[in-house]
Formats: structure tokens, C-alpha cells, sequence
């Protein structure tokens, strides 16, 4: 047992802290209220550094240490979650997607540029009503000569307006299939950016592909199952619980600067219990949803049967307590806190997120509550 | 980091379960039923080891770490142990007998922990008063020299294990007008001329331990009975704190599994418009928040013990996090698993009522959740 993090996951977090320096502020800034190009560039330009110190290779490489990468994707997501969002996006699942299920030629081509920052993918997952727990894909690929026509419809995807290339999950002879594509090919549109609550500086928008050619060298699959689609969205849930804590933190600090510097009576308002108990509350669920979050990293590398269980548990956890911290650390600023742009509002809105996307905190309980049931 | 336990450590668990299932859980609800305190088990409890667990071999003990003992702790509440017994074994172990054994000299230590350690003698500690609880410094017990003895003055009140204790650590303060720096810890034993115990206090849970007031009046002791040096008492208390909010905390999270493992039966068995109502999301709802809990709480509760196993001393700020955590965030998740049982929740047989009215101490006994909340805002 060790509670301490290692000297390598402590040198990565503050190796990523020192990525950010003083015109951060109004990069991010840019980031949230920018139009698709200037997100590009901030994303391309923070990718660059992040692969400098060594951020993007985690998940990529051989060896693991899920509990450090944690620990250094909560450190980015403290800083700005909507370029957090974006980069894990594109290293943690497209690039994971290439070095897990790619082909040789496929990491050789890939996964320099996706290590260094300079690509930036997505993988098109969602599609309509679908779920994947309970509906099929219904895009689909037809192999003529050495490329497939890949023709269908897919929702919601992160990064697809600033995206180099995408995965696009997909379906050929009934099999699972993920058809890299180059943006701008063929019969592939990226609708409009979709204005969204939250993680405003995230570019996020709908695919449609009309017989859009995919060659077949930049196929990844067939699969027999669904397995990967599973996978993915455990890489995702992961993203999301660690954006959790990042975003908690975020609000937190914000919350206690302000309840320390802010006086009222005479007293900086910590001082009084209904501004300090919170604070307190507040610490408590960000350590404890961190715990927790390292404990379900730290079981992914274990053979544990309830690895699974932990991780949704962990999931939901902090993806709620992200709401309460956010919505504690807007009361705490007051009239401050409700104004636009601030880490307290904009955590408040974020949050939704953190429980609607990948396995949505309805479906983790049932699968929690699933895990449960067969222990008796 | 590393949340792993080593082999032994799980091979001592599962020990533990298996003796307390056993032993121990089969006289639980007759106890509990009629608030009696259980001296049988109480004994067993100390011959299988587990009294004196972390104190060393030849007082007694086993030299165990504070994850091992935190683990037993767990380890009891998910056998089915209440949290009456588990109350008084904490009690007695970390409040009264580790007083005793990190502070007290040689003689004091030869003298009581072998006797504390096999359970032939039970331990209290009394640092609360009627009008001293949450503020330690206001207590009002006098302790006064007079020639080679100490004269104890004052009232205890709530004191765990009270009516049935050989042994006391009380916290009494020398000089009037001294605040914490008065402070200093004393070992009562009963019989003691002037010393005597309230009634057993009837509690809303943890019904098998017993609770009464202390009363000293003009009880003397020998000097040889000061623990550590005058006024020393106020550093020890926090020590012990770290126990209340650590050993004292896994029973209740061991127990929030024991209650898990008995709803997933009952959802399993209990069918309602022809199926088993654990095919409801709403039971399974219920189901998945109790787990929530347990995989949220538990690694709190290591954090502090293993800090401990580290030398690192008086962790307030992690002890005050995981009591507050533990105590006010397992109500709700104690009346799902009472709630999801229906009518036969609320009945004594099916066991989650104890639970229910047992958990409710966590946010109040040790420090309220008030208190844990003022001292994580001190230290942020």
C-alpha cells in the first residue's frame, strides 16, 4: 500500500503545470469564445508542448501506469478543461484506438505525429438514438476494389470540425470496423459546431458521410463482437472521471482564494461557517472522489473481477460530485460567481457533461448495481 | 501509488470473517435486542488476537501495523459483528489500552495491556463531559496533587464501555486556569474510593456497547497513575482521534458491505408483479449508490492508517475528511438498504434496522461532522 505518488507521476504533473505560462489566461479565453479556426490553433499549439514533455505517449506505449496518467490528466484538466477535453480526445482515444487495434503501418504512420502534437484525430462513435449498449451501428462500409464506401451518420463528435482524420466506427459485413478518413475526403461533412452548455472551448459537431471512400490501409478491424466499442467508452469514462477531479479542483481553488480574500464584517468570509463549512464539504468530496479515482486507475492494472464495477463507481462519483463542487463554489463567489467566465460557472455548466457522456451515471448504476447482484 | 494489501493481510481478513461468523455473529442479535453487553465475545475477541492486535508480542500483542488493524475492523462489520461490540473494541483498544502503550511507562504498560490485550480486563476512555464535548478545553474534571497522590474531581458523560470498565484513561485538567496546556490523561481503575459509573444510557444504536456517566468525587489515585507528564494530555487525545477516525470508522464501512451482500439477497428473492424486484432500476439504483459509498469511503479510511504505518504523525486534515465522509454520507446510503427491504426493513429480524441505527452514531460520536468541518476550515 502507498498513498504517495511516485517520483515519475510527480515530475509529469508538474512537467505539464509548466506547459502553461502567462499569456495561458488569454489563450484559454480565445479557446472558449473562438470560432473553429482559433480553436484549432490553440489546440494545435498546446498539443505541440504537451507532447514535448512527454503528456501524449501515456496510454500509447508499451507499460503502463493508468494512476500517473491520471494524475497528470487531472493536472491539465485544472487548467483548462475544454482543451483537456480535446487533447485526451485525440491521444487517449484516437491514438489509443491506432496503438491498441492498428496495424503496423497504421502506428508508423500515426502515432509519431500523434506523440509530437502535430495531428489532431477524433473517433465518431455515437450515432442518432444508439447507444451501444442496446442498438447496432448502422454506418456501414462496402469494399469496392482497395477502398471501402463508407455511408452513415454520427453524433455528437469531439474535435470533428478541427479534426486532421477520423475514425469513423462502423459496420462491414456485420463485423465492427473503424474507417480512418482523412477531413475533407470525399462525401465526408462535418456539420456546424453545435453551441453547447458547457466546455464551450470544445469543438463538437455531427458527421455525415455519403459514400465516402476509406482506404482499405487505413481500416482498423473487423472484430468479432463488440469489444472494442466497450473499450472505448472505458477510455472515455476514464477521460471523464479524471476531467472530474480537475474540474473540482478548479472550482474549489477558485472558491477558497475568494472565501480568504473577500471580507465582509470585517472578516474574510471563511471565516463565517456557512461560507468555511462548505469549503470543507467541498475538500471532502474532491479527496475523496480522488481516491477513489486512483483506486479505480490503480484496479485496471489488476486482474481484480471487480475492476469494472470500481471504475463505473468511480464514474459516477466524481462526475456528480463535480456538480456539487461546481454549484458550492458558485454560491461561495456570490454575484462574482454568476457572471460569465469565471472557473465557478463555467465548472457548474461543464459538469452536466461529465455525467451525460460516455456511460451516463443511469446506465453505470445499472451496470454497478449488475456487478452487485451476482456477489450473493 | 499502490492500493494493494499484501497476501497475509488478506489471509488475516478472511480469518477474522471466518471466526467472528462463527463466534461472534450468531449471539449479535439477541445482544443487541436487549442492550446487553456481550462479555463472552468480548473475551473471544481477545483470545483470537484481535484486542491487542498492533501492540507488541511480549505485552500481549502481535505487532500488527495500523492497516492490518484497520483492515480486522472492516473485517468484523462485514461478518455481521453490530456495531455495539465493534464500538466497545475500539474503545478499548485505541482509546483506552494505546493511551496506555504509546505513552505510559514500562509499569503502566506491564501492568495493563497484557490484561487489556486478552480482553480479561475492558477499557474506557472519558474525555467528554455534560458541558464539555466538541470544546475539549472547556472540560471541568479537576485533577489536584496532593502529596503522592491525585484527586479527580468531575463528571464524564457518554464514556463507551463505561459500566463495564476495569480500566480508565481520563483527561482531567491541572490548574484552573490552564486551557489545553492543563490537559493531562490519568488511569482510574474501578474500585478506586470516589470513583463510580452512571447508569447504562438506553441509545438510539449501538445498543450492545455500554454508555454511562463517570463520576469522580474525590477520587484518589497514585501519582504513578499520570500518564506521560502533566499537562500532556491534550496531544494524546488528538492522538487517539486519529484512531476514532480511522480503526473506529472501517466496522461501519465493513458493515455498509454486510448490509450490501444481505439487499442483493433480498432483491434477488423477493419477487413483486412476478420478478425479483432487483430487476427494478429503482432497486437497482439503491444497490449501486450503497456500492458507491463503500468504494468511495473505503480508501479514506487506509489513507490515515497507512500515514500512520508511516511515522507521519497527527494527520488531522485526512482524519477530518474521512470521518466526515464517512459519518454524514452513509445515511442515505443506510436507509436505501433499509428502504429497498420494505416492511421487513423495518423489523429487527432482517438486520439492516441495526444498521441503520447503528450508522447513525458516525456523524456524531469522535467528533461531529461540525467539528470535522471547523477543523478541515483551519487548516485550509
Amino acid at each position: 500500500m502507498n498513498f504517495d505518488y511516485s517520483e515519475t507521476q510527480r515530475n509529469l504533473c508538474e512537467k505539464v503545470k509548466g506547459v502553461f505560462d502567462t499569456d495561458t489566461e488569454a489563450s484559454f479565453a480565445k479557446l472558449e469564445s473562438g470560432d473553429d479556426d482559433a480553436i484549432r490553433i490553440v489546440v494545435s499549439k498546446y498539443l505541440k508542448t504537451l507532447g514535448q514533455v512527454g503528456y501524449l505517449t501515456r496510454g500509447l506505449e508499451n507499460g503502463k501506469d493508468t494512476v500517473g496518467l491520471v494524475a497528470a490528466q487531472e493536472s491539465l484538466a485544472r487548467i483548462s478543461p475544454s482543451l483537456f477535453l480535446s487533447v485526451e480526445v485525440n491521444a487517449r482515444i484516437f491514438g489509443r484506438l491506432i496503438a491498441v487495434y492498428g496495424t503496423a503501418d497504421q502506428k508508423s504512420q500515426f502515432l509519431p505525429d500523434l506523440k509530437e502534437g502535430r495531428l489532431i484525430g477524433t473517433v465518431a462513435l455515437s450515432e442518432g438514438g444508439m447507444n451501444i449498449e442496446n442498438n447496432p451501428l448502422h454506418t456501414a462500409g462496402v469494399q469496392v476494389g482497395d477502398s471501402f464506401l463508407v455511408t452513415g451518420e454520427k453524433n455528437h463528435v469531439v474535435n470533428a470540425p478541427i479534426a486532421d482524420w477520423i475514425a469513423i466506427a462502423g459496420k462491414m459485413k456485420e463485423k465492427i470496423v473503424f474507417f480512418v478518413i482523412k477531413n475533407r475526403s470525399k462525401g465526408l461533412s462535418i456539420g456546424q459546431r453545435l453551441p453547447t452548455m458547457g466546455y464551450n472551448g470544445m469543438a463538437i459537431s455531427t458527421i455525415s458521410l455519403e459514400n465516402c471512400s476509406a482506404l482499405s490501409k487505413y481500416v482498423i478491424g473487423p472484430f468479432e463482437g463488440e469489444a472494442p466499442l466497450k473499450t472505448i467508452r472505458t477510455w472515455e469514462d476514464q477521460i471523464l472521471t479524471a476531467g472530474s477531479l480537475g474540474l473540482m479542483h478548479r472550482c474549489y481553488t477558485t472558491a477558497l482564494s475568494y472565501a480568504k480574500n473577500h471580507t465582509s464584517g470585517n472578516k474574510p468570509i471563511i471565516a463565517y461557517q456557512e461560507v468555511g463549512f462548505k469549503l470543507a464539504e467541498m475538500l471532502t468530496l474532491l479527496q475523496t472522489a480522488q481516491l477513489l479515482a486512483y483506486r479505480a486507475a490503480w484496479m485496471a492494472e489488476t486482474n481484480n473481477r471487480e475492476t469494472n464495477v470500481v471504475a463505473y463507481c468511480a464514474k459516477v462519483f466524481c462526475a456528480e460530485s463535480a456538480e456539487e463542487v461546481a454549484s458550492q463554489a458558485l454560491q461561495i463567489l456570490g454575484g462574482h460567481g454568476y457572471i460569465d467566465g469565471n472557473p465557478a460557472e463555467e465548472g457548474y455548466r461543464n459538469a452536466k457533461y461529465l455525467q451525460i457522456a460516455g456511460t451516463s451515471t443511469e446506465i453505470s448504476r445499472m451496470k454497478i448495481a449488475d456487478g452487485v447482484l451476482k456477489m450473493e | 501509488m499502490d492500493f494493494s494489501f499484501t497476501e497475509e493481510q488478506l489471509m488475516f481478513k478472511e480469518q477474522v470473517m471466518r471466526f467472528a461468523t462463527k463466534e461472534i455473529v450468531p449471539r449479535v442479535q439477541e445482544h443487541e435486542l436487549k442492550g446487553e453487553f456481550d462479555f463472552q465475545s468480548f473475551r473471544k475477541l481477545g483470545e483470537f488476537g484481535i484486542l491487542g492486535l498492533h501492540f507488541s508480542e511480549e505485552l500481549g500483542g502481535s505487532n500488527a501495523d495500523v492497516v492490518t488493524s484497520v483492515l480486522v475492523g472492516e473485517a468484523l462489520g462485514e461478518a455481521g459483528v453490530d456495531g455495539g461490540l465493534t464500538l466497545a473494541y475500539g474503545a478499548h483498544t485505541f482509546l483506552c489500552a494505546d493511551t496506555i502503550f504509546a505513552h505510559g511507562t514500562d509499569t503502566q504498560r506491564k501492568k495493563y495491556i497484557p490484561k487489556l490485550a486478552s480482553g480479561e480486563w475492558i477499557g474506557c476512555m472519558g474525555l467528554t463531559e455534560p458541558g464539555a464535548g466538541s470544546d475539549v478545553a472547556s472540560l471541568a474534571t479537576r485533577a489536584e496533587k496532593r502529596g503522592d497522590k491525585y484527586v479527580l474531581n468531575g463528571n464524564k458523560m457518554f464514556i463507551t464501555n463505561g459500566p463495564v470498565s476495569d480500566v480508565a484513561v481520563i483527561y482531567a485538567k491541572i490548574g484552573k486556569d490552564l486551557k489545553h496546556a492543563g490537559i493531562s490523561a490519568f488511569i482510574v481503575e474501578k474500585g478506586a474510593a470516589g470513583f463510580s459509573t452512571g447508569k447504562n444510557l438506553v441509545k438510539m444504536g449501538v445498543r450492545s456497547s455500554h454508555t454511562s456517566e463517570l463520576i469522580f468525587e474525590d477520587c484518589e489515585i497514585p501519582e504513578e497513575n499520570l500518564i506521560g507528564q502533566e499537562g500532556a494530555g491534550f496531544i494524546m487525545a488528538m492522538q487517539t482521534v486519529e484512531w476514532d477516525r480511522s480503526a473506529l470508522l472501517a466496522p461501519f464501512i465493513g458493515g455498509m458491505t454486510y448490509v450490501l451482500k444481505k439487499c442483493a439477497r433480498f432483491a434477488k428473492e423477493r419477487y413483486q408483479f412476478g420478478r425479483p424486484i432487483g430487476e427494478f432500476q429503482a432497486i437497482k439504483h439503491k444497490l449501486a449508490d450503497i456500492k458507491i459509498f463503500i468504494e468511495a469511503a473505503r480508501s479514506l479510511c487506509y489513507r490515515i492508517a497507512w500515514c500512520k504505518d508511516q511515522g507521519r504523525p497527527l494527520n488531522h486534515l485526512e482524519a477530518a475528511v474521512a470521518k466526515l465522509f464517512i459519518g454524514d454520507w452513509s445515511l442515505k446510503p443506510a436507509n436505501d438498504a433499509m428502504v429497498l427491504h420494505g416492511g421487513y426493513g423495518y423489523c429487527h429480524e432482517y438486520e439492516v434496522e441495526r444498521y441503520f441505527r447503528d450508522s447513525r452514531l458516525a456523524p456524531i460520536g469522535g467528533g461531529t461532522s461540525e467539528i470535522e468541518k471547523k477543523i478541515i476550515c483551519k487548516l485550509i
